[in-house]
């Protein structure tokens, strides 16, 4: 079991340009599958590309199981590393089966441990018996799932995925992500998957880290990232908000839609408390304490997203409805609020 | 079958490449005698061969255009692997031996040959000589003019054909530049240029314009016309040839000569002296009036049948070592326009 | 964001794609390279020695004259027609052979490369020898475009294949017609691919001797050459040779800049679907008599006029068991010579893809600096460090080879240059990460997958290194002779029906590359 540690990570393209990385820090226990999720641009794949090698930091640490591979004054070349990537749509080497491509970092192996190794690998990943085909006779689930294999057969210390599931059509994707990550599951690999999309970050990863402007500025569960975000940004990136001006009173926050409880800890005065749409559900009753005018509707067929013009408040508020849906846009309804909200400064 | 685009192309590329140095090592024993010619192989090889049968030893020859292996024996300087330079004319001999690069010849050699013929420094000598003439195609020149220096009357717009970038045409015109200064030289060149001669790019070709008709008269080396008799008879040669008398400067004798070159060693420096000699000897000048059609110039040997004899020509007097000044010619020759 | 070269600004913009890394480079590449360099750069040494052995005034006073303008004036102009035409003839052959529906297209693409085989002195002769009245530029212009629109066409085809026919089509729908689409989107795509052939065309037109000289067109080079020839002095040659490199470094600067900031390789791993043949329609007859015209006068026309020689020459003179051990020597030194180049210009080739910044520029424009040069020059200045540094070396044939090199790296260089952009970077950092050094992955990922553009570089470096003769006479083993050495001497004396066997074989031979090349498929 291999920990990933980074400390006071920073780069920058250039003397003159803005930091790219700015003193990033994350902790991946051994064994975990970490999500870095950011918004295109936040650092991540210079991120990854550091760990891997490619590149060179500025200042600070890259630590796999105790070993410093990336420091003042250290660098290791990727060979080096034994760190596995799996680039965004495979990238599998065409001019080789796919048996040699999975075979391809066993080099200190003879010939029958490497052969071995390698159907061990295609049976992980569900395709024994596909070794003698050549990549572009596979379909792109396929070969993500062998690029992974490749990437586990020399029994990395750590695997990097960047944006894996990107290039497949949606329909195949949840599947491909869960062969993906019962995959690491059995090999014990430390891995960190570098992603933009909340959803996958939140359904595969053990671990998220939320990274803006070059820094991680959460690292937690899913559920505590989506339940606790760090702040109101946070609480946008990673799932639907909305979002409350409010004060504090007495471990409730005072808002147009009522009086919420307040989860548990330091709260400011006044600020913004934080509700997620599921939170918020439609009524007739006279009893909830905020009226609106219903502006639009989104039907989704699992549930649907309301958009209702709160009576007192500025911006309007989504509403997650779920089971068969009465509103239409244009009429009138109450809300009702359930659970705790956050509230931020 | 993981690399087969590579492995099919290189695979036999490097086994030519291989078989390529096997190929050359089968002459590679040492060679007794290496010669430099800038005479063309197709002229010459025989001889040569006659020659390594004479010496009895291995002779090599580096075939090349006489003026770059000039310039490639000055790079080499003592480390030249030549023994002999045979060059085509005497100005790169004049530019080897200016440059200090040849051996004195013994004086029993010099003496074979007129010492019109032969470097003033001692250090090389003609071995073969060949006239500047006028060839004329008769259907369009009545009687062909005495001197290149009627060429520049207007009768001859746009008749006359010249070779202006052949070494041989500057040598003539270097000649001429000895023989009359560089202003007289001048204002015939202008006068030429004032005619608008068509210009060729070899002697070969300025022969083929007469011989058509596309120009009246050239201005050519005398065994160009005999080569062309011999190869394609006689009879079918419309151009004719005219010596021109009087010393005139068009009638230049131009050689091809040899000299020995310093960075030989002692036993190759021998075997270079023995190949002078033999190329001054009986059987090689009888070559060279056979074969090329040039004028011997040694051991007594008549020139061809049906060329006037060399002592019977008015050929102008001139030392052949000053046509080495063919920079200043040059420079003429573009100031005037002609090149 | 400060100031920053565009290159920086490119980098920040796709810090993704990694296309090209200004990332200090392996020293298992950038050892290689630079030996090949220095090789390449060897010539400048030399001349740098010989144009300052009377001083610098001495060498300025004679590049400094009118005649020098004039005759710069005259390689320019001769360079930038023969390039127009050469980018009308190949664009339009490149694009009637992989997107049209012409009759025979892969025929044609076979055919239209055949020109590289013929040499630019025999394609001369051939049309002196018909029409003398194209003796000048008209007549220099001509054998050199019909010579080197190969170097055109090659890349312009292999970019045609590659591009996605998605974007066409995507043009097409927002209302462009076939003529604009091709304007505005296909040829922009083009432009890197036909500017590395225009330099390559241009470079051969600064260096090119036997055209001019037998079309008696008075270029930069026939000035070089003259000087050797006329003062038996090397000071003015070597002078006037480092204006000829000055003009290839300007030359090749420009050219990477019309490269820009575009990102080469497709991102995608699926293969791009091949883009629909348009049907020619009534344009049928006159695109196959354009190819027709084209394949008569660049390949039909000297070999007609080589037949003709045969025909009407001495049988006498043609001795075969000569022909046949001149061309397994000719074929045996081309190889040698073609291996050598391609490894050399290997490192060059992958560095000037992967790399940015001032030493993978250098790098590659150490590989070019002497392209424009006289082989004459390249020629004296090998015998100048042999004799001195290599002795044992000297008029041997590794010395030979190292020539051809030397001559002829941009070739392989460009080629692949562009084999390697088409091979996605990414995979190389795949193969990085599974434990492979930067040699092995060069080995065993990026040639691999750049084999077949590496390939045809080396064919085409082939086909050049058969036809050179100025730095083979001076540098040949005493005693060698090759295809070209032999023509040279034949025509020397005028005999045309000797030299026809030469030229045909040399022509014949060189076809099978060529061939080859016109069939290549990236």
């Amino acid at each position: 079991m291999t920990e990933l540690r980074i400390e006071g990570l920073s780069k920058a393209y250039g003397p003159d340009a803005p930091n790219v990385l700015d003193g990033l820090d994350l902790t991946v226990p051994g064994g975990a599958l970490a999500a870095v999720l950011g918004p295109s641009g936040c650092g991540k794949t210079t991120l990854l590309r550091i760990i891997a090698g490619f590149l060179r930091a500025d200042a600070g640490s890259v630590t796999v199981g105790g070993r410093v591979l990336t420091g003042p004054g250290v660098h290791l070349p990727p060979e080096r590393r034994r760190i596995g990537i799996v680039p965004q749509e495979g990238a599998l080497f065409p001019h080789l089966s796919v048996g040699r491509n999975v075979a391809f970092g066993l080099t200190g192996l003879d010939r029958t441990a490497r052969r071995r190794r390698t159907e061990t690998m295609l049976d992980l990943v569900g395709l024994a018996g596909y070794g003698e085909r050549m990549p572009h006779e596979l379909s792109g689930g396929q070969q993500q799932r062998i690029a992974l294999a490749r990437a586990l057969a020399p029994q990395p210390a750590l695997v990097l995925l960047d944006e894996p599931f990107n290039a497949l059509d949606s329909a195949l994707r949840a599947g491909v992500r869960a062969d993906v990550r019962s995959a690491l599951r059995l090999s014990g690999a430390t891995a960190v998957l570098v992603t933009h999309d909340q959803q996958e970050a939140l359904s595969t990863a053990d671990l998220v880290a939320v990274v803006r402007d070059g820094r991680v500025v959460q690292c937690d569960t899913p559920q505590q990232v989506y339940q606790h975000p760090a702040d109101p940004w946070v609480a946008g990136f990673v799932g639907d908000a909305v979002l409350l001006p409010a004060t504090a009173d007495n471990g409730k926050a005072v808002t147009a839609l009522g009086t919420i409880p307040l989860v548990k800890g330091e709260a400011p005065a006044t600020g913004t408390a934080l509700l997620r749409p599921e939170q918020l559900q439609l009524t007739d009753a006279a009893s909830a304490a905020a009226g609106g005018t219903v502006t639009d509707v989104r039907y989704f067929g699992h549930d649907a997203m309301v958009t209702v013009a709160v009576d007192g408040l500025d911006e309007p508020v989504d509403v997650r409805a779920v089971g068969p849906l009465a509103v239409q846009p244009g009429q009138r309804t109450r809300i009702r609020v359930r659970g705790e909200a956050l509230l931020h400064a | 079958m993981r690399r087969p685009s590579v492995r099919r192309l290189a695979v036999p590329l490097l086994a030519i490449g291989m078989l390529a140095p096997a190929l050359a090592a089968c002459s590679d024993e040492p060679a007794d005698l290496v010669i430099y010619s800038g005479r063309n192989e197709d002229l010459v090889e025989p001889l040569l061969e006659k020659l390594e049968k004479e010496l009895d030893a291995n002779v090599e020859v580096r075939y090349g255009d006489s003026a770059e292996l000039a310039a490639q024996i000055l790079e080499e300087g003592d480390k030249t692997e030549a023994g002999l330079f045979f060059s085509q004319d005497a100005g790169a001999l004049g530019a080897l031996s200016k440059e200090g690069r040849l051996k004195p010849l013994p004086q029993s050699t010099l003496d074979k040959v007129d010492e019109a013929y032969r470097g003033s420094g001692g250090d090389w000598t003609g071995v073969s000589g060949r006239v500047r003439v006028l060839a004329y195609h008769p259907g369009k020149v009545a009687t062909p003019p005495d001197s290149v220096h009627d060429l520049t009357g207007p009768e001859w717009k746009g008749r006359i054909g010249i070779a202006p970038n052949n070494a041989s045409f500057q040598a003539f015109v270097t000649g001429m530049r000895v023989l009359e200064g560089d202003d007289a030289t001048r204002d015939w060149l202008k006068g030429l240029k004032t005619n608008s001669p068509k210009t060729y790019e070899s002697n070969i070709d300025v022969l083929e314009g007469v011989d058509s008709g596309e120009v009246s008269v050239g201005l050519i080396n005398h065994y160009y016309w005999y080569e062309k008799a011999a190869e394609e008879g006689e009879d079918k040669l419309t151009a004719k040839l005219h010596f021109l008398p009087g010393g005139d400067p068009g009638a230049l004798v131009n050689v091809a000569g040899v000299g020995l070159l310093k960075g030989a060693g002692k036993k190759e420096g021998e075997y270079a002296q023995q190949a002078a000699d033999f190329l001054l000897g009986k059987e090689a000048q009888t070559y060279f009036a056979e074969e090329t059609k040039e004028y011997p110039l040694a051991a007594g040997v008549a020139p061809e049948e049906g060329l006037p004899s060399l002592d019977s020509l008015e050929a102008p007097q001139i030392d052949l070592g000053k046509l080495d000044s063919l920079k200043e010619t040059l420079a003429m020759l573009q100031e005037v326009g002609l090149v | 964001m400060a100031t920053g070269t565009s290159a920086d600004k490119a980098r920040r913009a796709h810090p993704v794609r990694q296309a090209a890394k200004a990332g200090r480079i392996p020293w298992a590449l950038g050892l290689p390279a630079t030996v090949a360099a220095v090789l390449a750069v060897l010539p400048l040494g030399y001349l740098a020695v010989r144009a300052l052995e009377h001083g610098p005034r001495y060498a300025w006073d004679i590049v400094a004259t009118e005649r020098t303008a004039v005759l710069l004036g005259r390689s320019i102009g001769l360079a930038a027609v023969v390039v127009a035409v050469c980018l009308v003839l190949g664009v339009s052959l490149a694009w009637l052979t992989t997107r049209t529906a012409l009759p025979w297209a892969d025929g044609w693409a076979v055919l239209v490369t055949l020109p590289l085989a013929v040499p630019s002195y025999v394609a001369a002769f051939a049309w002196l020898s018909a029409a003398p009245q194209l003796a000048g530029f008209s007549g220099a212009a001509l054998s050199l475009t019909l010579v080197s629109f190969p170097y055109v066409h090659l890349p312009v085809a292999a970019a045609l294949r590659g591009t996605d026919p998605a974007q066409e089509e995507a043009a097409r729908s927002l209302g462009l017609g076939p003529v604009r689409t091709f304007w505005r989107v296909t040829l922009p795509q083009l432009r890197p691919a036909a500017a590395g052939g225009s330099v390559l065309v241009a470079l051969y037109v600064f260096s090119d001797f036997g055209a001019v000289s037998l079309m008696r067109y008075d270029t930069f080079t026939r000035g070089i050459y003259t000087s050797y020839r006329a003062s038996f002095d090397r000071t003015p040659a070597a002078a006037l040779s480092v204006v000829l490199v000055a003009l290839t470094v300007a030359l090749v600067a420009a050219e990477a800049r019309t490269r820009g900031r575009a990102a080469y390789t497709r991102t995608g791993t699926g293969t791009a679907r091949p883009a629909d043949r348009a049907p020619l329609g009534k344009w049928a007859l006159p695109s196959l008599s354009w190819c027709g015209a084209v394949t008569a006068a660049a390949v039909v026309f000297p070999l007609g006029t080589l037949g003709y020689w045969l025909a009407a020459g001495d049988s006498a003179t043609w001795d075969p068991a000569r022909l046949a051990e001149t061309a397994w020597a000719t074929l045996g030194v081309a190889a040698a010579g073609a291996a050598l180049t391609t490894v050399l210009a290997l490192p060059i080739g992958v560095i000037a893809a992967r790399h940015r910044g001032r030493v993978a520029h250098l790098l590659e424009q150490a590989a070019y600096a002497g392209h424009a040069l006289p082989g004459i020059t390249i020629a004296l200045s090998l015998v100048f460090f042999a004799v001195r540094y290599a002795h044992p070396l000297y008029q041997e044939l590794p010395l030979l080879v190292g020539a051809y090199a030397v001559l002829f790296l941009p070739v392989a260089v460009a080629a692949t240059r562009a084999a390697v952009l088409q091979a996605p970077p990414v995979l190389e950092d795949v193969a990085r990460s599974l434990g492979r050094g930067p040699w092995r992955v060069l080995r065993e990922v990026t040639v691999p997958l750049a084999a077949p553009g590496v390939a045809a570089g080396a064919a085409l470096t082939f086909v050049v290194c058969m036809k050179e003769l100025p730095a083979t006479l001076l540098l040949r083993p005493t005693g060698m002779d090759t295809l070209a050495t032999r023509l040279w001497t034949e025509t020397g004396v005028g005999s045309f029906a000797a030299a026809a066997p030469y030229a045909a074989a040399l022509i014949l031979l060189a076809a099978i590359p060529s061939y080859l090349l016109g069939r290549h498929r990236t």
